[in-house]
């Protein structure tokens, strides 16, 4: 027999896993080392099926490790492998799991761009996982949360592998006094400083969302990172514990309302509410203003003419026109508080009482008849005054101020306020007399107040 | 030398590594560690594989019979193969058992490891230019599960 057969027998006599349970030799053929360091070394193997596994062999000369296969094998979770069966001798402990198809997050994240939106997704994902074994009733903590304990499947699936470190979370001890974990990803408390509970996690999350961002762990201000996810991070990576998310679900609302389709539509909704709360305010405004300065009355209800003596023409006709009256051909004649009175009944219309009836108590501050003065018929008549009358025949309610605010010439508000409506109206135009007019011009203030009501819109 | 004297002449791991491998240890091998970034990309290592040995790529799939289209494929970089493809490849090159190695870690698939028999069975078999299909016959004679098997991982 030569050297090579010699070599290739002791290889096919070779018995390198002879350490191992014998049923678990029996069972399962080793088919690659995947990693091998103090005293655990994992392993894919092969069932009877043909089917992969995965193998975790603990030596148990080095360390002293709980045999946690009823922790895995209560755990039922999409993103965590199925724990399969575990065995055990002297030498070691063995946990068989499932195998889960896909790549390495630190290999997928290199052999891939990875876009904001799919590390918030990723990231979000492992919230998913972790607040499963953290709600648990007793909380798994799993401090090894790093890139290559994370499985991404073809179909984008997101998986957490490696439960070496991860054990159940026992309140009232002070300090984990091994360290267990990857230094980068480790947070202080790891180190030995206090008991690692959720936000040892958190922290380790943190670490990852920034190596995902910034291909490095640690903090460098030259790169400059997703502002949003940026907040997270420092959030996730509290030197103090209590500094950080007190639970993962928060880091995955945070991480959702990061994402920038949600920013994007935050802003857009900022955007849109800020438009329409301005269009409110503008047409509110528009409205207000409207309604503030909105008047039934046209500007050019009252005709244009050039001269007093056309005016006076036009309104003569008018009237004579409207209500068949020749009581103002003679203009040049003074108007009387008969005339008035004449007008109001004959062509107006009003209750002959209301309109003759004079009230003798003093002071005549009511609305009790048309013309609050004891007036004689043949009494002349102040401009102001016919007025009054021609607006109080179509509006009352706006010269019905009967306070006691008499001005200088001994005349009501509401008389101030029918000769102001005049005045913007160009009611008074071809009037030009303060004191006692002509018949005229009592023509001019009639015919101009009839025009100026009718052309008036009704309200909005 | 009988049967039994070869049996009882048990081989230790270390001692069978450094008999396939140049390599020190293989702790020292498996703890190198390795910045991925630095690899070349596998398409490109395996067209200078194949430049540095005169090989046309046509006799490197054909020898480690694997399936044409997809043999290409690998050369072009339009597919990324599974560890039992790289070593189909190591056969195709007729690379020896440290080259494979350099092979396995330039397509990020784990090393050959003494320790899983099945893996030493090919570094011996790569080390001493066993044709593929004869290392196919020793891993079946042997019970062990073959390459390109139908649960490689892809």
């Amino acid at each position: 027999m030569t050297d090579r057969d010699e070599l290739l027998q002791s290889i096919l006599d070779s018995d390198s896993s002879a350490d191992y349970p014998a049923e678990f030799q029996e069972k399962y053929v080793l088919m690659e080392c995947l990693s091998e360091q103090k005293g655990i070394t994992t392993f894919l193997v092969q069932d009877p099926e043909g089917k992969n596994h995965i193998a975790k062999c603990y030596e148990r000369n080095l360390w002293t490790i709980a045999d946690n296969s009823s922790l895995l094998d209560g755990l039922d979770h999409k993103g965590l492998p199925k724990y399969t069966e575990s065995f055990e001798n002297e030498n070691v402990l063995i946990t068989v799991r499932e195998y889960i198809e896909g790549l390495p997050l630190d290999r997928y994240a290199q052999e891939n761009e990875l876009s904001v939106k799919e590390i918030t997704r990723i990231c979000a994902r492992i919230c998913d996982i972790l607040a499963y074994l953290h709600h648990r009733d007793e909380p798994i903590i799993h401090r090894d949360i790093k890139p290559q304990n994370i499985i991404i499947g073809p179909d984008g699936s997101v998986s957490l592998i490696d439960f070496d470190i991860a054990r159940v979370y026992r309140s009232g001890h002070d300090t984990d006094t091994v360290f267990f974990g990857t230094l980068a990803y480790a947070p202080p408390e790891q180190y030995g400083f206090a008991q690692t509970d959720a936000r040892t996690d958190i922290y380790s999350l943190g670490i990852l969302l920034r190596w995902l961002l910034t291909g490095s762990t640690k903090e460098n201000k030259n790169v400059k990172t997703y502002r949003p996810l940026d907040k997270i991070i420092r959030k996730c990576t509290g030197f103090a514990p209590k500094d950080r998310f007190a639970d993962v679900s928060q880091v995955k609302k945070a991480l959702f309302s990061a994402n920038p389709r949600s920013q994007a539509v935050r802003l857009t909704c900022v955007i849109l509410c800020a438009a329409l709360a301005i269009g409110a305010v503008c047409y509110g405004g528009v409205r207000l203003y409207r309604y503030l300065t909105w008047s039934p009355f046209t500007e050019d209800a009252v005709p244009a003419f050039t001269s007093d003596a056309d005016r006076v023409e036009d309104a003569v006709s008018y009237m004579k026109e409207k209500y068949g009256t020749t009581m103002f051909d003679e203009t040049e004649d003074t108007a009387t508080v008969g005339d008035l009175r004449a007008v109001l009944t004959e062509l107006y219309g009003f209750d002959r009482e209301y309109v003759y009836g004079i009230n003798e108590d003093m002071p005549q501050e009511n609305n009790a008849y048309f013309l609050p003065w004891g007036w004689d018929e043949g009494q002349t008549v102040d401009r102001d005054i016919a007025v009054y009358a021609a607006v109080k025949a179509h509006d009352p309610a706006m010269v019905a101020d009967w306070s006691s605010l008499k001005d200088d010439n001994g005349y009501y508000p509401g008389v101030r306020v029918a000769v102001a409506f005049a005045e913007e109206h160009g009611i008074m135009n071809g009037a030009n007399h303060p004191g006692d007019i002509p018949l005229g011009e009592l023509a001019v203030i009639f015919a101009n107040t009839d025009r100026v009501f009718e052309a008036a819109e009704t309200e909005e | 030398m009988d049967k039994n004297e070869v049996k009882s002449k048990k081989i230790s791991t270390s001692e069978l590594w450094a008999k396939l491998f140049r390599s020190a240890s293989v702790e020292r091998y498996l703890a190198g560690s390795v910045d991925m970034q630095e690899l070349p990309l596998f398409s490109e290592y395996n067209s200078m594989l194949a430049e540095e040995r005169n090989e046309k790529a046509e006799a490197v799939i054909r020898r480690g019979e694997i399936e044409s289209s997809f043999g290409h494929k690998l050369f072009s970089g339009t597919r990324n193969p599974s560890r039992d493809t790289v070593l189909q490849l190591a056969f195709g090159f007729e690379l020896n058992a440290d080259e494979t190695q350099q092979l396995l870690k330039v397509a990020r698939a784990t090393a050959l490891h003494p320790r899983v028999k099945r893996d030493a069975v090919i570094a011996y078999c790569l080390q001493y230019h066993r044709t593929f299909m004869e290392t196919q016959q020793l891993l079946y004679d042997n019970h062990l599960p073959l390459i390109g098997g139908k649960n490689d991982r892809s």
